[in-house]
């Protein structure tokens, strides 16, 4: 069954055309890499599927709650969608602890002790919660990104999205985060993500969407892309980043 | 007593505005030339120079510029000097523009890069020189924007004279409402002159500083 | 013929001095709890413009920055009651102290509102926030917290200013100095000794509003 659904979807930045009719499936349980050049076009289409950017054309469609063009509630699918940042945007004013629970708190109404439950078990899970107490100026940013996917996860959300969430770090801190990304995909989350990490994505990934001036362009299993690329534009995008 | 016409309240509020302007000029220059003295030994050498400056800008910054006029007025009396209300509201105005100039103009000398201090002296350029020719003409340039928004508490400021006794524009006004018994129309006209001398001072001093800060960007 | 100066002639009247010192810091406190709402509303009307309040507050905040705060009181206490809004010197001085503050603050605060980073909006956006819970919760926390010492220094300057509310015949601490030295006969050392009252009242209020907004904005470190 089909968790995500993308259909026909047109994006301009002004004369700017940045998605040209992007149709894609996406399963349940299933982790998709976004792959292609900047300016390609995906972290566009990432934003577009929890509606921080609209779109002209086209629908957008996760677990049953559908986003049309042109359409601004999306607070009942914000809930299904979690997101991480490249740049974490943890709550600098509040700590690891109030991080996490304030989606639960004021958007679900979730009472106070059962969100610190939820904030301890999402924490836990990745790796930080002797932090619960700390504020995001006094973790390193592997930290502060676990603790933005913790956030995330307090949510329940059906697919978690990562825009290129090791890309503002040091090298040595990338791997604490993608193992934590890892362990999720290995625990059925739906995970779509646009990277840069090619080997992690090959290793993580399901499916890998190449995307090319605003189109998907290629895709299919890491193996058959990194193997068999069909056209000289992905050809060409392996050669670049080996 | 009831024939004073709207075209009188006017003209005379325009006489009045005229002393406004004319103290605010005079506050504004004399206080700016003792700023700069004050910000020179702000940043100067010698310890006790910058204590004193340090001090002198917190008295007139943390106490009412009525009191301050209050005890110029009385306090020269005491000496045996009688100052008129103009003298006492300039002297007074003067010695308030100067503080919050010469505070003004330290945070934008302070401003002016580490690195410029660092190169300057490597040059071999004396303290002195270091000022003349490398700090006071970049922090000239950062000063510019809040001076000229400066300026505006100035021309507020000397509202507060009229409780001395100086005839401008606030008083000229209190004194026309109780003539005219319409203190809205005078009031609303008084506030309307200030405004008029006032905010081109607070556009201009933006656009300056939405210029400064665009091209610090690019 | 040598001046011989005679405090202790001011400080007989030191009822009176208390007095006009706890109206002065009521009215602060006052204009400063309610001009900081205004503050907050106006703030957010301008940097998020929210039609048609951001260009009402943008009128206000003009009109209030380009007139002197005396003549702003004079037209509330005397200009008001002549369109048959009835008045007296201590509403108009609140009134006066509130309007004055809720404009210079919506100004101060706009400018932490606007200098919230864009990814911390998107962030409460996927958390599923509505816009009123981005405000209350992601936005407007810090933004306090980085204007907060404006904000201080707003509010010391705007008490020092109350000491024109003298002229309506509000019995603040001015119009204490100007009742005991027209008893005593005694002017330089009266508005002397208020003076110094009004430097420690500024250092106080200045304290107690940093203290205050360090426990209020949760601020755990400078």
């Amino acid at each position: 069954m089909n968790l995500v659904r993308i259909d026909g979807l047109h994006k301009h930045f002004g004369s700017n055309h940045v998605l040209k009719g992007i149709d894609l499936r996406i399963k349940q349980g299933e982790v998709v890499a976004l792959i292609g050049r900047s300016g390609s076009g995906k972290s566009t289409l990432l934003r577009s599927i929890n509606g921080l950017e609209s779109f002209e054309d086209g629908l957008v469609e996760v677990d049953g709650e559908r986003l049309h063009a042109g359409q601004t509630n999306l607070r009942e699918l914000r809930q299904k969608v979690g997101m991480v940042f490249q740049q974490f945007n943890l709550f600098p004013h509040l700590s690891v602890g109030e991080n996490v629970m304030l989606a639960p708190q004021v958007v679900k109404k979730t009472p106070r002790g059962e969100c610190e439950t939820i904030a301890r078990s999402v924490l836990d899970k990745v790796g930080l919660s002797e932090k619960y107490d700390a504020y995001p100026d006094q973790l390193s940013g592997g930290q502060q990104q676990r603790v933005a996917i913790a956030r995330a996860l307090a949510m329940q959300p059906r697919v978690l999205l990562c825009d290129e969430i090791t890309s503002a770090l040091d090298p040595e801190l990338v791997n604490e985060v993608l193992a934590v990304v890892k362990t999720l995909a290995a625990e059925g989350m739906t995970l779509i993500m646009v990277t840069h990490e090619m080997r992690f994505a090959r290793e993580v990934g399901d499916r890998l969407v190449f995307m090319h001036e605003g189109r998907i362009h290629e895709s299919g299993t890491p193996a058959e892309l990194f193997a068999h690329p069909k056209t000289p534009e992905l050809a060409n995008f392996i050669g670049s980043i080996n | 007593m009831n024939d004073i016409s709207t075209w009188d309240v006017a003209r005379n509020l325009a006489d009045g505005a005229m002393w406004t302007l004319g103290l605010s000029l005079c506050a504004f220059v004399l206080g700016g030339v003792s700023g700069l003295a004050l910000l020179f030994a702000r940043i100067a050498k010698r310890t006790w120079l910058r204590r004193l400056a340090q001090g002198y800008i917190e008295v007139f910054q943390g106490t009412p510029l009525l009191m301050q006029l209050f005890i110029i007025f009385f306090g020269s009396s005491l000496i045996g000097i009688e100052l008129s209300p103009w003298l006492a509201a300039a002297l007074g105005l003067t010695l308030f523009t100067s503080a919050y100039l010469g505070e003004i103009w330290r945070a934008c000398v302070e401003s002016v890069a580490k690195g410029q201090w660092e190169a300057s002296a490597s040059l071999a350029l004396s303290h002195f020189e270091q000022m003349r020719y490398v700090i006071l003409p970049q922090a000239r340039r950062i000063a510019i924007a809040p001076t000229v928004g400066f300026s505006v508490q100035v021309v507020k400021g000397t509202a507060v004279t009229s409780i001395i006794g100086f005839v401008e524009l606030t008083k000229t006004g209190s004194m026309l409402a109780n003539a005219t018994y319409k203190p809205f129309l005078v009031f609303g006209l008084v506030a309307l002159g200030y405004f008029i001398l006032c905010y081109p001072l607070s556009a201009f001093s933006r656009r300056l500083e939405r210029n400064s800060r665009e091209s610090r960007t690019h | 013929m040598a001046y011989s100066f005679d405090f202790a002639a001011v400080l007989e009247y030191r009822e009176v001095l208390l007095a006009g010192t706890l109206r002065t810091l009521a009215l602060t406190a006052t204009g400063t709890v309610f001009g900081l709402a205004i503050g907050v509303l106006g703030a957010v009307s301008r940097a998020w413009r929210i039609a048609p309040y951001d260009k009402v507050f943008a009128v206000y905040v003009e009109a209030v920055r380009n007139t002197p705060f005396l003549v702003q009181l004079f037209f509330i206490f005397f200009g008001l009651p002549s369109l048959g809004v009835q008045i007296n010197e201590w509403q108009a001085a609140i009134l006066a102290m509130v309007i004055n503050l809720g404009a210079y603050t919506t100004e101060i605060i706009r400018a932490g509102i606007e200098a919230t980073p864009r990814g911390q909006i998107e962030a409460a956006q996927s958390l599923a926030m509505t816009r009123a819970q981005i405000f209350r919760q992601v936005v407007l926390p810090p933004a306090l917290r980085k204007v907060w010492p404006a904000i201080c220094s707003q509010v010391v300057i705007v008490m020092l200013g109350s000491s024109v509310c003298s002229q309506i015949a509000a019995e603040e601490l001015t119009f204490a100095a100007n009742f005991i030295q027209s008893r005593n006969f005694r002017a330089f050392e009266t508005y002397f000794i208020v003076t110094a009252m009004y430097f420690v009242l500024a250092l106080l209020v200045r304290q107690i509003m940093i203290r205050g907004g360090r426990r209020l904005l949760g601020g755990r470190r400078a």
